[in-house]
């Protein structure tokens, strides 16, 4: 089908074609009212008590123990497990002993172009992320495959201290844009709505519960 | 349903009638104006509110080439893009892309321009079944009604009204807790995204440089919408483009707190594109349909700012009228003030007569805007070219007479006294009847204040 976007483009000329080209000027500075400090104890207490005021909850450890006990805290024997690749390879131990008492499945099971119900069983998801933003207790990912973290009820991020941001001002840069693929995803706490009567409710069709370990490694 | 904003008279008296829509409504709005004050406090609104206009003033001051930058990148991303003059167009692309994957499902999320094409009965005329996956815009298509709110579709209805909604179309108990609502939705939602072939979603931003989609969402099924599909549609206007990825830095801080209150909203993606060769999920297709159905109209006017608008709903939030009136009396998609501007602005001005006048002029909605549009500034342009364009004979010759009338002393003496017989004898509440049935007709006292004086200098 043709499309109108030589008609589009001659209206748009037409309208401006008074107008000269304005140029915005940006400005750098960051519009927060006290300035963050760049210190990873800093950061860290404001992304979790950003991400705790959404619900969201975080840990920060040496290794991903206290991650995978809250992992089998939260689920049972019955429940299904994805877990993403590269945490097996932070810590092939830890894993292997949560796939002794649960069912577990990694992303290099999928094969490309699996079938969306494969993946609808997963009910917690184990994954990892590029970066989180202290500012808003944001968690930015860029997976290999996206539908089982949206589709399951329980989120376990593994994030590597080093990742952690301290403003947005940080991410909306150079070395994010030239991100390869297909997306970059933002998560800042469990998924909600307010749609019935401004009543927060959470785990509408993402995750109910999001939880975010640092790792020192 | 189409447009039905030359009824606003009836609608807004039909609506100020139901019982329970202004007590929803000022419980919501008066909540979504604290946690948006509340947000703010920590950082420079007027400071954001600046930057955001200025770039916006900028993409707007060069759509062309923003536009077509837009369109390299995202072509190089290899999305498809679609340019769609009016609505017809936009909705035989989306019906054409639908038919070419034999698409029988398709998951929808919140989107204002696919309302403004009236896309999902459209589709649903071709045997495609299209569900809106947003919970709000889920219980209005449930209801068979509109939405009646920018970012919270089902503002006008009470928990109450929402359960017996459920237990008649989905045959849910009729409990009218929040919570259980909720989770029938996502269990009847859950079985459309897995059975979906194509996804269809709005967008918030397209960013000039990098060829993204931004998509700004709490629920997550705009997320589901665009990964657990084959073919992703993205159907937005055209002026909804950004220059830079950097730019994000000051819209994603506006818009979640003016929206919704929140420093952030639950998820925001951006869509490059297709699968890539290194996923194993995400669409194999993604199309991007630009919509105009009327925008570039706007330029060159001095109503251009209104396109601005990022759509965050804060006017309507904060508008006496609105928490009123609601939503569907505007009898368009876009209510409140700046659907009172997009609306005769978009679909012109004579379908549209009386909205300009829906409002107080009282100024909150620029106060809010986060973009700085001086929203009553255009509702009062827009007021007068209404009147010029409605002007009567008879009432071009009453304002006539009233001008020379009030240049003359002589003139305007006998104009009182004549007016002031015809007070008393009861004939000027006849001639006005439309103009006081909702407000008193004062007095006529039988000496005027002129002949009073005149009498007092004498004595
Ligand atoms: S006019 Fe301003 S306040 Fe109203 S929806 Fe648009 S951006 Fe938001």
């Amino acid at each position: 089908m043709e499309d109108d976007r030589e008609k589009i483009f001659g209206a748009i000329r037409k309208g401006l074609r008074e107008q000269s080209r304005i140029v915005a000027q940006r400005n750098p500075r960051s519009p927060l009212l006290s300035p963050m400090s760049a210190d990873f104890d800093s950061k860290f207490s404001r992304f979790s008590s950003e991400l705790a005021r959404v619900g969201g909850e975080t840990f920060v450890s040496n290794d991903l123990k206290p991650l995978l006990d809250s992992v089998l805290n939260r689920t049972h024997a019955e429940s299904n497990i994805f877990v993403y690749d590269e945490i097996k390879e932070i810590s092939p131990t830890g894993i292997s002993s949560l796939a002794e008492s649960r069912r577990v499945a990694y992303s290099s099971d999928l094969s490309v172009g699996y079938d969306k119900r494969e993946v609808a069983v997963f009910d917690s998801v184990i994954a990892p992320c590029v970066a989180c933003i202290a500012e808003t207790g944001t968690i930015v990912f860029h997976t290999e495959a996206r539908l089982p973290a949206a589709l399951c009820t329980r989120l376990f991020v593994v994030a590597p201290a080093k990742s952690l941001v301290a403003t947005l001002d940080e991410i909306f840069q150079e070395k994010f844009s030239s991100f390869q693929g297909s997306n970059l995803f933002f998560i800042t706490g469990p998924s909600r709505t307010a749609d019935i009567e401004k009543e927060l409710v959470t785990g509408v069709h993402g995750p109910k519960e999001v939880l975010v370990l640092f790792y020192r490694a | 349903m189409g447009l039905q904003s030359r009824n606003f008279k009836e609608l807004y008296k039909k609506q100020i009638r139901k019982p329970t829509l202004r007590t929803n409504l000022s419980k919501a709005t008066l909540q979504a104006v604290d946690s948006r004050s509340q947000s703010f406090e920590s950082i420079d609104f007027d400071f954001l509110q600046n930057q955001a206009k200025a770039i916006k003033e900028e993409t707007i001051s060069s759509l062309n080439e923003y536009l077509s930058q837009y369109q390299d990148a995202a072509e190089h991303n290899r999305c498809k893009v679609f340019f769609a003059q009016s609505a017809e167009k936009a909705r035989a692309y989306v019906l054409d892309v639908a038919r070419s994957h034999n698409v029988h499902t398709i998951v929808k999320s919140k989107s204002m321009v696919t309302e403004e094409l009236d896309l999902v009965p459209f589709l649903e005329n071709y045997g495609i079944e299209a569900i809106e996956t947003d919970l709000g815009e889920y219980i209005v298509q449930l209801a068979g009604e509109k939405p009646s709110h920018i970012t919270t579709p089902a503002i006008h209805k009470s928990r109450k009204e929402i359960a017996e909604l459920f237990h008649d179309k989905l045959g849910s108990a009729l409990n009218p807790d929040p919570p259980f609502l909720t989770a029938e939705a996502r269990r009847v939602l859950r079985n459309k995204f897995l059975s979906a072939e194509m996804g269809i979603s709005g967008a918030n931003f397209l960013i000039a440089e990098t060829g993204d989609a931004v998509i700004v969402e709490n629920e997550g099924n705009a997320r589901l919408s665009t990964s657990a599909v084959k073919v992703h549609v993205i159907v937005t206007g055209i002026e909804k483009i950004i220059p830079k990825f950097n730019d994000l830095r000051i819209f994603m801080r506006v818009l979640g707190r003016s929206s919704t209150g929140q420093k952030m909203t639950s998820y925001v993606s951006l869509i490059r594109g297709p699968r890539s060769a290194f996923e194993k999920d995400g669409p194999e297709e993604v199309h991007v349909v630009l919509v105009d159905n009327g925008r570039s109209s706007l330029l060159g006017t001095q109503h251009q700012e209104v396109l601005h608008c990022i759509r965050c709903g804060a006017c309507l939030n904060v508008c006496p009228v609105y928490r009123n009136i609601g939503g569907h009396a505007y009898g368009s998609v876009y209510p409140g003030p700046i659907g009172s501007l997009v609306t005769p602005l978009y679909f012109g001005k004579d379908n549209a007569p009386d909205l300009p006048f829906a409002s107080s002029l009282c100024g909150n909605c620029t106060e809010v805007c986060p973009v700085g549009i001086r929203i009553h500034h255009h509702l009062l342009s827009l007021r007068r070219d209404v009147v010029r364009l409605k002007k009567s004979r008879l009432q071009d010759f009453v304002f006539r007479s009233y001008r020379k009338a009030m240049l003359r002393p002589g003139r305007y003496e006998l104009i009182g006294r004549l007016g002031g017989v015809l007070g008393r004898a009861g004939l000027l509440k006849a001639v006005t009847k439309g103009w006081t049935r909702d407000r008193e007709l004062p007095d006529f006292p039988v000496k005027s204040f002129r002949s009073i004086y005149k009498t007092g200098k004498k004595s």
